[in-house]
Parts: structure tokens; sequence; C-alpha cells
């Protein structure tokens, strides 16, 4: 039986994974079975008192974000029906575009989401702000056009070349910041800040050294476009009946945040990094140099930010264009700290952020409502679900007065 | 955190279902419908996305189609809304801004039975589909009328005006160093040089569309260095140059459009493109059937769709041989007498 | 010589949001909250600063309206970061993301139209402030006393906020609350309303620098108009050490590098791409950064979450 439930958990995760990257979005379904097949066995094996209180606890952690949802819903449908557009309608179009009709932009838009939150996750785990990923993602992007525009191999061979170099680049870009961190106490947020702004200020200077030759385009600000034998797979011709724009970007992405994972927690680099982060003075005790695991994990960081404005270029743009204005840096720190900075989290983090922007669209779209409104209604879905005090507090207002009357009632 | 997301998505998942019946995209046969999908920028930026929204209301106003628009937030939005305007139902779809040059191919192909206008897009009239039409204009006509009067009013009549000085010096504020801002600064350039040939024209870049303190204080220094006109390609980082030009006692050109609105003392005229219009007359195109696509059209004076704008309160102040030159210059590069130059390089 | 005087002129104008923004980030942070919502924070103020300024015509009265509501809008960070326990950075983006798309809708709903408001006929810009004798030391005197009023308010910011953190009690209890929050709430302090006010200080000094950018140094509203100052404010409260006066030098600094690399591209000296003009401020920063701040220290519990239930 347990062997059984090992082999369909298994089947139904790597099948719940591919459907679900092939813009079937149940396919998500499958990897729920999955999950809950690996929770029945963690539960089978503790006794019934544990597993009661860890199912309780579960109930609660669902609970809060659950509420926060609907209270979220409950106030925009406000906001939309005192504005003059209907709130049902939109709220359909919000998620059936996102979840349903547009699932493969929600995939698309939480790909380099995925990297750059990873990205922003180590570094949190090294006791470090990586505020810089914008910055990280432009020098990936550069080096990545720089290199396809220039040489090719057939069938993708120079891909994980470039991959590796634009990966390393980005990770180097991290070098300096780091260094002023470690021998200077420079802070981190300062110094990759504006390494990011150096970053992306050069990014025009690229883009306009490296195509739009006016000769023979009209476009100066859009780099030449890169050779075919560059470009990702599309998962189409892996998984018929995938959208034809999503690319192998996406499985890539799921791989490297379970990578990440057990980088983090099954390896001794990752404890490292993890007892820096929790505890300068007491992994030194450990003879744990904290200095060279800062260094790691930042080159880490780097190094994902660097492969996300890889597989961005490589995959969905095959050019770099010229004020990306995409923030997938800057959404990344949002997208980590919504997971807790775990690196499980933020697939389903990076992949909630896709939804709302897809199906935010989407909304904008069929029912005209303004971005403005959409912009709002993202941000308090954000807040409320993030927000699980906010029932602890409302019970205390609530129930204080009675409570008190009780107690009274009790002397 | 990682369980309780997964229970929200799931959540979400089976809020979808319940509404999804919301969600289904109504056609509508009865009417034209005209819609837009705005770049990055979004509405507001009073220069492509506003000047298109404008040619969709006033369809809209006179009862040729119904408008309608979604604003991109990130690239990969592009196709989903080029393509998605036309499956639910739009005959014509605008893609404004030059970022979309290859999401407008892709949605064209996608459905070839609805029309497609790039505003600002080049398309490769070899490969384009037949139902995609690019929209250019040339900036550089405009940013050479204005020229033409800065050229004038900064030296040889600095007298009509207390505003001016007589040093021969004005100057351009560009957003971002890219074509348009470029084509207008080249323009206008060529235009003063024309009737003014030892102007000195100075020239910065602010970097950003948005910050109008970059603009006021790149206008400020130009103004020290002896500028009198100052004209701003920069978007609303250019109110920041109007309103330095207001403070300052000096005088702004407008962009775009016609921006004596925002300062009427201090602004001299605006190089316009006539974005609004050229939207609507493509709207007509398609309502009359006479679209043409797989081109590209490049509008400019000839087609009269860039030019200055009036004078307003600087009417009687301009003198006449002042005008006459403008509209000299107007019939010039209509007969092809002139050929304004484009590009830095070939100024 | 009226080169420099401009170009430090322009220093202080440039400095001013930068650095006031930047010492309510210090208090902020002393009490324990991180402040990346001042981006929003000043967005709020900026566009309540014109509104009010041009419903009612008085520049005065939109300064006042600039300041409360981006001390009222700072409230929702403190409540989401002391009182819902949300975490501090993931708060200020999500205020960042609702300011954006606020200042937004009502620009639609109050004007019609996104993009930039009409224009303030009479702004705090328009009134000569010029300190009668002081304006006339050479250099100095119109490079400091012939400004626009919030510049000297940003002076007086200066004195105000070291010595509210430095020589008063509430100093005191901010700084612990940072630093040692239990030991505070042992007192019988409440390290919550402490944080309050830390986050309102920073909320109000937010409102402040928009008010500026809007109707001092500007004339209008328009959207995204505070440009990264508020990401740029907490860099200079970083580099400044977590201390007023820090900020405020690091503010002048970062003002000075922008001002600089305005005037020269229009001098038109270097033929470059404008680009690295753009660079400088930041790559100024950076070296400044490493060549000049010694180790310095955020407040120990700065960015933590504080609930007396976890720490029992």
């Amino acid at each position: 039986m347990d062997k059984f439930l090992s082999g369909l958990k298994v089947a139904a995760g790597i099948g719940g994974v591919v459907l679900w990257a092939a813009s079937q979005f149940w396919g998500i379904l499958l990897v729920l079975l999955a999950l809950g097949i690996q929770m029945y066995q963690n539960f089978s094996r503790m006794d019934r008192e544990d597993a009661v209180k860890k199912l309780k606890d579960l109930g609660m952690s669902a609970f809060y974000p659950a509420v926060g949802i609907l209270a979220a819903i409950l106030i925009g449908g406000l906001i939309m029906a005192f504005t003059g557009y209907d709130p049902i309608r939109a709220y359909g179009a919000l998620f059936y575009g996102g979840l349903v009709k547009n699932w493969h932009i929600s995939l698309l838009n939480a790909t380099p989401l995925i990297f750059t939150g990873l990205s922003i996750a180590v570094a949190f785990k090294a006791g470090l702000f990586n505020i810089g990923a914008e910055g990280q993602y432009y020098v990936g992007s550069m080096i990545a056009t720089w290199l396809a525009i220039r040489f090719s191999l057939p069938v993708g061979l120079y891909i994980p070349v470039i991959f590796l170099l634009a990966g390393l680049s980005a990770a180097a870009y991290n070098i300096i910041p780091t260094l002023l961190k470690i021998r200077t106490g420079a802070h981190e947020v300062v110094t990759t800040m504006m390494f990011a702004h150096i970053a992306t200020k050069y990014s025009t200077i690229f883009v306009r050294n490296n195509g739009g030759d006016p000769a023979t385009s009209k476009h100066a600000y859009v780099t030449d476009a890169i050779g075919e034998s560059n470009w990702l797979l599309p998962l189409k011709s892996i998984i018929p009946g995938a959208n034809y724009r999503v690319h192998i970007g996406v499985l890539l992405a799921l791989t490297v945040a379970v990578f990440i994972w057990y980088l983090l927690y099954k390896t001794r680099i990752g404890y490292e990094i993890r007892a820096v982060g929790a505890n300068k003075t007491a992994a030194k005790t450990q003879g744990i140099n904290s200095g060279r695991t800062i260094m790691t994990a930042m080159l880490i960081a780097g190094f994902l930010c660097g492969i996300s404005g890889t597989t961005q270029v490589l995959g969905l743009e095959h050019k770099m264009y010229e004020n990306l204005n995409a923030g997938y840096g800057w959404n990344g720190i949002s997208v980590a700290l919504l997971a807790g900075n775990d690196p499980i989290g933020v697939i389903f983090a990076a992949i909630l952020w896709g939804i709302l922007d897809a199906g935010g669209q989407y909304m904008a779209r069929t029912t005209q409502t303004p971005s403005a409104v959409v912009e709002i209604i993202k941000g308090i879905i954000l807040f409320l679900i993030l927000a699980k005090y906010l029932y602890f507090w409302f019970g205390h207002k609530l129930f204080k007065g009675r409570r008190k009357a009780a107690r009274g009632e009790a002397a | 955190m990682k369980k309780a997301l997964l229970l929200l998505l799931v959540l979400s998942l089976g809020l979808s279902a319940v509404f999804a019946s919301g969600g289904t995209e109504t056609k509508k046969e009865a009417k034209l419908i005209a819609a837009m999908a705005t770049d990055v920028g979004g509405l507001g930026d009073g220069s492509f996305n506003d000047g298109s929204y404008a040619g969709l209301q006033k369809a809209e106003a006179d009862g040729i189609a119904e408008a309608r628009v979604v604003e991109s937030k990130q690239m990969t939005d592009y196709v989903p809304n080029l393509t998605g305007l036309a499956e639910d139902g739009a005959n014509v779809v605008f893609a404004v801004g030059f970022l979309m040059a290859d999401a407008i191919i892709e949605a064209a192909q996608n459905n070839p039975e609805t029309k497609y206008a790039g505003i600002d897009i080049w398309v490769d009239p070899t490969t384009a589909p037949s139902n995609v039409l690019g929209i250019s204009f040339n900036e550089h006509e405009a940013g050479y009328l204005a020229g033409i009067v800065a050229g004038y009013m900064t030296k040889e009549y600095a007298s009509k005006s207390d505003r001016l000085n007589g040093d021969n010096v004005i100057g351009v504020v560009l957003g971002m160093d890219i074509p348009p801002c470029e084509r207008y600064e080249v323009g206008f350039t060529a235009g003063a040089r024309s009737v003014n040939p030892n102007v000195k024209v100075l020239q910065a870049v602010a970097g950003d569309f948005a910050d109008q303190a970059k603009g006021k204080e790149l206008t400020l220094a130009m103004i020290q260095q002896g500028a009198d006109i100052v004209f701003q390609v920069a978007g609303l980082t250019g109110m920041g140059v109007i309103a330095a030009a207001q403070e300052e006692g000096t005088l702004a050109i407008g962009v775009d459009v016609d921006q004596y609105a925002a300062a009427p003392e201090a602004v001299l005229t605006s190089a316009m493109k006539g974005i609004t219009e050229a939207t609507y007359q493509t709207i007509q195109s398609v309502a009359d059937g006479s679209f043409k696509g797989a081109t590209n059209v490049s509008l400019g004076i000839k087609e009269n769709a860039v030019g200055i704008a009036p004078y307003h309160n600087f009417d009687s102040i301009i003198p006449q041989a002042v005008k006459d030159a403008v509209n000299k210059a107007v019939a010039d590069i209509k007969s092809g007498k002139i050929t304004v130059p484009a590009t830095r390089a070939e100024l | 010589m009226e080169f420099v005087i401009e170009l430090l002129s322009a220093t202080m104008r440039l400095a001013t949001p930068i650095a006031l923004a930047a010492m309510g980030a210090a208090v902020c942070e002393r009490s324990g909250i991180v402040n990346i919502a001042m981006e929003g924070l000043m967005l709020i103020g900026a566009f309540f600063a014109a509104a009010v300024a041009l419903a009612t015509g008085s520049p005065w009265l939109g300064l006042l309206g600039g300041i409360i509501f981006g001390g009222l809008f700072s409230l929702l960070h403190a409540w989401s970061t002391v009182t819902l326990h949300i975490n501090h950075t993931v708060s200020g983006a999500i205020i960042n993301i609702l300011a954006a798309g606020l200042t937004r809708f009502f620009m639609v709903e109050f004007y019609g139209h996104p993009g930039s408001s009409d224009m303030v006929q009479k702004t705090l810009g328009d009134i000569n402030c010029a300190v009668p004798l002081l304006s006339k030391i050479p250099l100095l005197g119109p490079v400091l006393f012939d400004q626009s009023p919030t510049v000297y308010f940003m002076y007086f910011f200066v004195f105000f906020t070291t010595f509210l953190l430095n020589r008063t009690k509430l100093g005191l209890h901010i700084r612990a609350a940072g630093e040692h929050p239990m030991a505070l709430e042992t007192l019988g302090i409440s390290v919550r309303k402490i944080r309050y006010i830390g986050v309102l200080y920073s909320g109000l000094l937010c409102g402040f620098a928009g008010s500026f950018l809007a109707i001092e140094y500007g004339r209008f509203f328009t959207e995204g108009m505070t440009g990264g100052r508020g990401f740029i404010a907490l860099a200079a409260n970083v580099s400044g050490g977590w201390t007023a006066v820090g900020s405020f030098v690091a503010a002048l600094f970062f003002g000075f590098i922008d001002a600089l690399q305005l005037k020269l591209q229009v001098m038109g000296i270097f033929k470059i791409p404008p680009e690295f003009f753009h660079m400088l401020p930041y790559a100024a920063t950076v070296i400044a950064v490493a060549g000049l701040v010694r180790r310095s220290r955020p407040p120990a519990d700065s960015g933590n979450d504080f609930s007396i239930e976890k720490e029992m």
C-alpha cells in the first residue's frame, strides 16, 4: 500500500507539473494530490494526537489567507461598485483570465519572478537584502543577448554556455558590493541598489550599440534578434497542446527552485548560509567563515538573477528592448517575502503574482476597468493575504467586551 | 506559509469556477469596435498613448466606432492584449509604441480578420501580414518649424518680448535618447540653424519621462547658459521645463499636442504631431473599407499630420516675417525642396 | 563664481526632498520599522499638496494637505507592520503599489485624465524667502539663504530631528524601541505606540518632501514624479548611519553629484552618451559609501517584528 501510494505520489507530481506547465491549469490538481499523499504519509507515521494538532495548525494557517482573499474581494468589490463597475463580472474576468483563459501568461509572468524571488530568498537566508536584483537581472539579459546575437551552434548546444556565462557575469556583478559589505561594512541596500541603477542606465547604451542599424531597421531601441538556434525550446515541442509562447524556462525555474531548496536545507553550504543569517556570532563559534559564506550567498543570488534575464531573452523576447520596465527584480522582493523566503513557497508566490498580473490585464480588457482600479485591488489582495494578524486584531476588538463581561461574572 | 499559499491557489480555482460564467467574452456585432493597447507607459503620457486614445474617443463621439482601451503592464501582456482585443470583437486594434513591433505581427497572424495598426511602429512590408499597417510620424518636420520660430526669436526679434534675451542660445530637453525624441531635436536644430546659422543649441537628456524636477533643473542650467527658448521633448518631465520658463521669465516650446494651456504666458508654440487625427482616419478607413495593410505610412507635413500649434498670446508678438518663413518652409517641405534631417548623423 | 553658486543652489534644491525623507527614515528605522514605502508616501503627499493647492489657491494649505495625507497614509504602514505584523519590506512594497494606483485613480476622478494635473498658479517656490542679511554673504549667502521655504524647513528638521532623537525622552524611547524593544516594554512603555510615532514622523516628512516636489520645485502633479527618490532617501539614511545629520550630508552629496551631472550635460563639454551622466550620482554614492563610511551599525531590532506574545 505504502509503495503504491509513493508511486502514485511521484507520478501525480511529475504529471501534474508537466500538464500544468503545458497551460493545462488543472494539472495543479494532480500536484495537490501528490502533496496530499505526502501529507497523508507524514500523518500516518505520527500518533493520533500529534496528527490532530498538526492538522489544526494547517487549518489555521490556511484560514487566514482564505479569509484575507475573501475580505479583499469584498473591499475591492465595494470600490468597484462605488466607482460604477460591475464587481461580479470584473472578478469573474480576473480569475477566469488569470487561471483559465490566459493561464499561460500567468506562467510566463511567474517564470522570471521565480528566479529573482529565489535570488532574494537566498540572500535573505544569509541575512542580506539583495535589493539590487533588478540590476543583476539586466546584466544577465545583456550578456545573454550579446552572446546569443554573436554566435550560435546547431540544436541549441550553445544555450548552456549562454546560461552559464550570463549567470556568472551577473554573479560577478555582485562581487564589489559584497566585498564592500565584508571589508568596510557598506550596507548592501545602498550598494546593490546603486549598482542596479547603473546597470539599468547602461542597458540603454547597450541596446543602442547592439542593434537597430538605421539602414535596416526603424527601431533603434531594440537589439538585433538572436539566432533561432539559441531560442529556448517551446514547451509545445515536448508537450503537445501547450501554448506556443510557453517555453521550457518554466520547467527550468521549477527545477532550480527545488535545487535551491536542496542546497539550502540539505547541504553544508546551505547550512552555513542559514547559520550566518541566523546569528553571525554563533556561526563563528562553529568555525564558519561568515565573509566567505556571505560572498557565496550573494554569488548564488546574482547567478539566479542572471539566469532569470537569460531565460526571458532566450525564451520569450528573443532580443532585448530598451526601457524594459518589467521590474522583475523589484517584484522578486515581494515574491520572496510573500513566500517567507522558502524556495518552494517562492514558486507559489510567483505564480500568484503572475495570476494577479495576467488576470488583472484580462479584467481591464474585457470589462474596461481602469488599470488604476486593478492595481488597487491587487494591492489590497496582497495586503490582506499577508495580514494574518488582522483577524486576531478584529477578534480581539470584537470579543474583548464580551470576554470582560464573562470574567466579571466569574468574579 | 507555502501550504497557505497552496490553499489559496485552490481557493481561487474554486472561485474561478464560480465566476467563470461572468468572464465569458461577449461579441457585439452591431457597430465597429476600435480598440487600442498601450505600451507599458500607459495613458497619461501626454504623447502617443493619450493621442491615440483621443482619436478613438473622437471616433466614438462621431458614432463611427465603440472605443476600448487596455493599458499593458509588462512585455508579456502585449500579445494577449492585442490578440484578446480582437477575440473580444474589435474590428481594428491599435498597438501604440515601438515595443509592440513584434507583438503586433504575432497578433495579426493569429487574427487575420482583424485590422491592426501600429503607432510608431515600422513593419517589414515584405513579410508582414496584409492586415497590419505601420504608422510613424516625421517629428523632425514639426521640430524644424518650431526651430525656425525659435531661431528667429532668440536673436533677430529678441526685443519683441521681455522674456527673450540678447544671447544667441536656445535649448532642447529630451526625456530619453530614443528615435522620436532625436527626430524632434534634430529637426529643431536644423530649423533654427536654417534661419540663424550661428545659433547655439544646448541639448540635454533627463533620463526619465516623468521626473518634473529633472526637467526643471536642466532648464535652469540652460537659462544660466543664456538660453531663452527651451524646447521640451520629454513627456511629463517636460512639465518642469514649462514651469522653469514660467518662473524664470523665459519661453518654452511644447511638444506633441498644443501645450498652450499649461502656461499661457510662457509657451511660445508647440511642435505637434497628429496622432489623434491619424488614429481617427485609420478607423474611418476600416469603416469604409479602404484600409490597406502590409505597408507603412510615414506621416509628415505633406499629409498635414505634423506642424506647429497656433501662437495664441504670442500671435501679436511674433513678427509677420517669422510667420511667413514658417509658411514658406511648410510649402518647401511639401514640394520636396527641403528635406529635413531625421538623425544626428544626417545633421 | 556664478557657476559655482548656481551649482550649489541646485544641489540644495535637489537634496531637499531626499534629505527630508531620509531624516524621516532615520527616526522610523531607529524605532525599529524599515520603511521602503517612502516612495509611495511622497507620491501621495505630492498629489494631495497639488490637489489642495489647486482647490484652495493657497500653497500653504497645499503643503499642509500634503503633510497630513502623507502622515495618514504612513499610518497604514504602521498599522500593517506593528499591529498586523506584516513583514516591513512587503508592507512597504504593497503601499508603493497602492500609492501609484491611488494617485492615478484620483487623477482620473478629480481631473478626468491620468498624467499631469493643471498648473498650480501660485506655488511656494514663488514666495521670496531670501534671509535679509545672511543672503548677502558671498557664495554661501545665495546658496543657503536665498531659497524657497521648504529648504529652510529642512534646515530646521536637521536640528529638530537630532534634538528629538538624542535629547528628549521620546527620542530615548524611539532608540530603545529599535535596539531593545523588550527592555522598553518592561519599563511599561508601549513599543507599539513608539513605533507608530516613528512611522508617522517619517510619513509627515515624506508628505513634506512630496509637497516640495509638486508645489514648490514643480508646478504640477505628474504621475510617478518622485522618480525613485524614496529609495535614494533610504540609501541616504543608511549611508548617513541612521542619524539626521548623516542623512542630511548624504542627501547633499547625492544632490551635488546630480546637480553636477545635469550642469555638465547642458555645458556639453564631454561628448559621451547621456546615460553615463545619469549613472554618475549612483556610482559616486557607491564610491562615497565605500571610502567614507566606516562600519555603521543598523539599529539592532530594526526590521524585526515585535509581539509580546512571541517574546514571552
